[in-house]
């Protein structure tokens, strides 16, 4: 059966970082002015050629793509033949209009996988159009890469093509993270959940037989968290669950029927929900009526993050209320194979240094299940 | 004729389930030994040199274990009757474990039905609600299945790392009732041993208890094969050292060997001791001649050990990546899944027999050949084995 890949690339994306600004997202004159050269086109090329070199079985390949340095001209610099061109941008200079609109070519050829060249906000253009249905996989070129579905480089990206394509890697959730780019110039960390998309994980392996193992799916290992959240709750009726963002717990809140805001803090007493995307503010008021609290994380994006990037409202006046003790951070194994450590920023320096004096965190990854995950703080 | 409406076809899954495994290559194909299990096999109608047995000593083939088990049966019969708890408890169930003890220099000793029923039957009462297992990354299956049976909660430590198991008991400490550290004492696919002492140190600290699976230590590591605590000698400081008869001693079945508070624990607690059948008399016969071997006869222990040193110094002068191992398992790293494969259906055919271990069990790029050492092999047959690895190992560009 032919496999078809989408194959997009965002020409400008990555174009300040060099000239020293972060991002190109409204500022593409600047730094075309301050001698930005185009980055992505080179980097797509980079892991094309690489990709032929470890994957030969191309004939039932099919890639879909876009017209001029939007992904014809690398995959043609390369050598690819089987390709298609679906869409061609109308202007000489491209821009989220031409992402989104290829994208949408994209859902009408039913590709089974994107792969894409640029940064977060090429990420974000592409997953307002294709959402959960079509999985992604990301060639860093961008300036900022917090979002999960992004191989740590051009190497990295085409081994996980190729592992995709010869069965060996699975699709499971990735996060899609979104940083204010007006805010990040002036030197303010703003990082957010964008939403969950599709991306290719991993699968974790559990023994079955002495010398046999079975690659359990995503979505099974989410269920062992659910039910081990769900004795959580069942054992502490007299506490109060604060349910971060993101999608391993939106997953869990779903399996609890539990009306959960993938974006934002909810708050759960005795599995009801008591306090919809609740703020700081909301938080505190919570916590002088229930003194006893958990916290309910997960890793959002690629850098690990539990604390400081996306669940603002967890202020350190919060997170000191409730204790460090009652933060239970969970996470799927194969998230943890992207983030072998956990970061804290919370913004403030004592509060740091105790997780920073611990220097590692239980990761709960299975039910009753957990491991060791160094921590580290202030640091990216 | 009437049709009869079935609700569901109940037996539908049996067949597609096996051919799902057919079909992805992961169904069993089970090779029969027309010999029994020695240094010089048949199997599959042809004679192979094995080094895919756990039977490290050679003890299955020994004169003076056949002779226990013939003894033992003409004795006490074929069968026990019963189950330990009832009426099958015969002297001769009672006087293996009295001389399991002694030579395991621990207070008491207690013998299970297999290995896998020792700890599927005592993990789970060990431990329960409120309390943690914390388990080496790398264990067996049955410590897992053991700990599933648990209510406690479970922790794993990164491979033999002890500053990651350090982080697990500080956690714990503040946490848990009771704390349970358990690992296998040899690793059965990398050959390397865990750092028991320094385990035993750590658990000390913390107030938690300490088990080792020593079914590929008993018999092999340590003074006169007497495992894991010999070796480090800390006899009688690992709460529970569990082991099996099945591999070095050449026999079957579980043992666990430690305080006698822990024995009346264990025997009284565990449903897989209560519950099954005990073995017959000529099992507990040849257990006991294995354990007379061992205390009389050195020289097996003795011919493991430099036939493990000789063939692994060999493989690792012609060139291969023998790995981290300490003890007679040896894996020959090669690489590639498929390489691993055919390297191992080749020198079947080439007459040795040592079976591939590949992804997930090992890293993708890090599948082998498992060999394991048996001291009935003599130095001819190693030296025929070593020329098949160089001939194959070089046909296959792995050296």
């Amino acid at each position: 059966m032919t496999v078809q890949i989408g194959f997009l690339v965002n020409p400008i994306a990555g174009m300040g970082g060099r000239v020293g600004l972060k991002g190109t997202d409204g500022v593409l004159k600047k730094a075309v002015m301050l001698g930005a050269k185009p980055i992505a086109p080179q980097k797509a090329e980079e892991m094309l050629r690489e990709f032929c070199v470890i994957s030969t079985n191309h004939r039932d390949l099919q890639w879909i793509t876009c017209g001029g340095d939007m992904g014809n001209s690398e995959l043609e610099s390369v050598g690819i033949k089987n390709k298609q061109v679906v869409y061609s941008p109308s202007e000489n200079t491209t821009s989220t209009d031409d992402t989104k609109n290829a994208c949408k070519k994209f859902l009408e050829h039913h590709i089974d996988l994107l792969v894409f060249c640029g940064g977060d906000g090429t990420t974000r253009d592409i997953f307002t159009i294709v959402d959960k249905k079509i999985p992604l996989l990301g060639i860093p070129a961008g300036v900022k890469m917090h979002s999960g579905i992004f191989g740590i480089n051009t190497t990295a990206a085409a081994k996980m093509l190729h592992e995709f394509i010869n069965g060996r890697l699975t699709i499971g959730d990735a996060e899609i993270m979104d940083l204010d780019e007006e805010l990040y110039r002036r030197g303010e960390w703003k990082v957010r959940l964008f939403g969950v998309a599709k991306g290719i994980v991993e699968p974790t392996y559990i023994q079955v037989g002495k010398a046999c193992f079975e690659s359990v799916s995503d979505d099974e290992v989410k269920d062992e968290l659910a039910e081990h959240i769900n004795d959580e709750l069942e054992k502490h009726p007299e506490w109060l669950f604060l349910f971060c963002s993101g999608g391993t717990i939106d997953y869990i809140a779903k399996k609890l029927n539990i009306q959960h805001t993938l974006l934002g803090i909810d708050a759960i007493y005795q599995k009801q929900l008591i306090g919809k995307d609740v703020n700081e503010e909301q938080i505190l008021t919570l916590l002088k009526k229930y003194p006893k609290t958990k916290i309910l994380l997960s890793p959002i994006g690629a850098q690990g993050f539990i604390l400081g990037r996306g669940n603002l409202q967890l202020s350190p006046a919060v997170i000191n209320k409730i204790g460090v003790d009652n933060i239970i951070v969970v996470a799927t194994p194969s998230k943890l194979m992207h983030t072998s450590i956990l970061r804290v920023d919370t913004g403030d320096k004592k509060l740091d240094r105790l997780f920073a004096t611990q220097g590692y965190l239980m990761v709960v990854i299975g039910y009753r299940l957990s491991r060791v995950v160094n921590l580290q703080t202030n640091s990216f | 004729m009437m049709t009869q409406i079935t609700k569901r076809n109940a037996n539908k899954f049996l067949k597609d389930e096996y051919d799902d495994l057919v079909k992805n290559h992961l169904e069993w194909n089970i090779r029969v030994l027309e010999s029994g299990s020695k240094p010089h096999s048949i199997v599959n109608g042809k004679e192979v040199i094995m080094m895919c047995s756990n039977n490290y000593l050679n003890l299955s083939n020994h004169p003076r274990l056949i002779k226990g088990s013939i003894e033992a049966a003409k004795k006490y019969g074929a069968g026990s009757g019963s189950v330990r708890g009832i009426a099958g408890t015969l002297q001769i169930h009672t006087e293996v474990e009295k001389r399991l003890a002694r030579f395991k220099r621990t207070e008491s000793a207690l013998v299970y039905q297999t290995g896998f029923a020792a700890n599927a039957g005592l993990i789970p009462q060990l431990v329960g609600d409120g309390d943690i297992v914390i388990s080496d990354k790398l264990n067996h299956g049955s410590i897992i299945d053991g700990v599933r049976l648990s209510k406690a909660e479970r922790a794993v430590y990164e491979h033999r790392d002890m500053s990651d198991l350090e982080k697990v008991l500080k956690d714990a400490d503040k946490k848990y009732r009771r704390i349970l550290i358990i690992t296998d004492g040899v690793f059965s696919m990398d050959g390397d041993i865990a750092p028991m002492d320094k385990i035993v140190k750590l658990a000390n600290e913390y107030g938690a208890m300490t088990y080792v699976d020593d079914a590929h230590g008993e018999g092999v590591i340590g003074p006169d094969g007497r495992g894991i605590g010999a070796h480090f000698h800390i006899e009688g400081k690992i709460d529970v050292e569990m082991g099996t008869f099945s591999k070095a001693f050449g026999v079957v079945g579980g043992l666990i060997a430690g305080s006698q508070d822990l024995v009346n624990f264990a025997y009284n607690k565990s449903r897989t001791w209560l519950l099954s059948g005990s073995h017959p008399p000529a099992v507990s016969g040849a257990q006991l001649a294995a354990i007379d071997v061992l205390e009389t006869e050195p020289e097996h222990v003795k011919r493991l050990w430099d036939n493990t040193k000789y063939f692994k110094n060999e493989l690792k002068s012609l060139g291969f990546n023998t790995g981290e191992s300490e003890t007679p398992i040896t894996p020959v790293i090669v690489g590639e899944p498929g390489k691993a494969k055919e390297l191992s259906n080749r020198l079947y055919d080439e007459g040795v027999f040592a079976l591939p271990i590949v992804f997930p069990m090992v890293a993708r790029d890090k599948a082998r050949i498992r060999t394991m050492m048996n001291a009935g092999l003599t130095q001819k047959d190693l030296d025929f084995a070593l020329d098949k690895f160089e001939k194959l190992g070089k046909q296959l560009s792995i050296i």
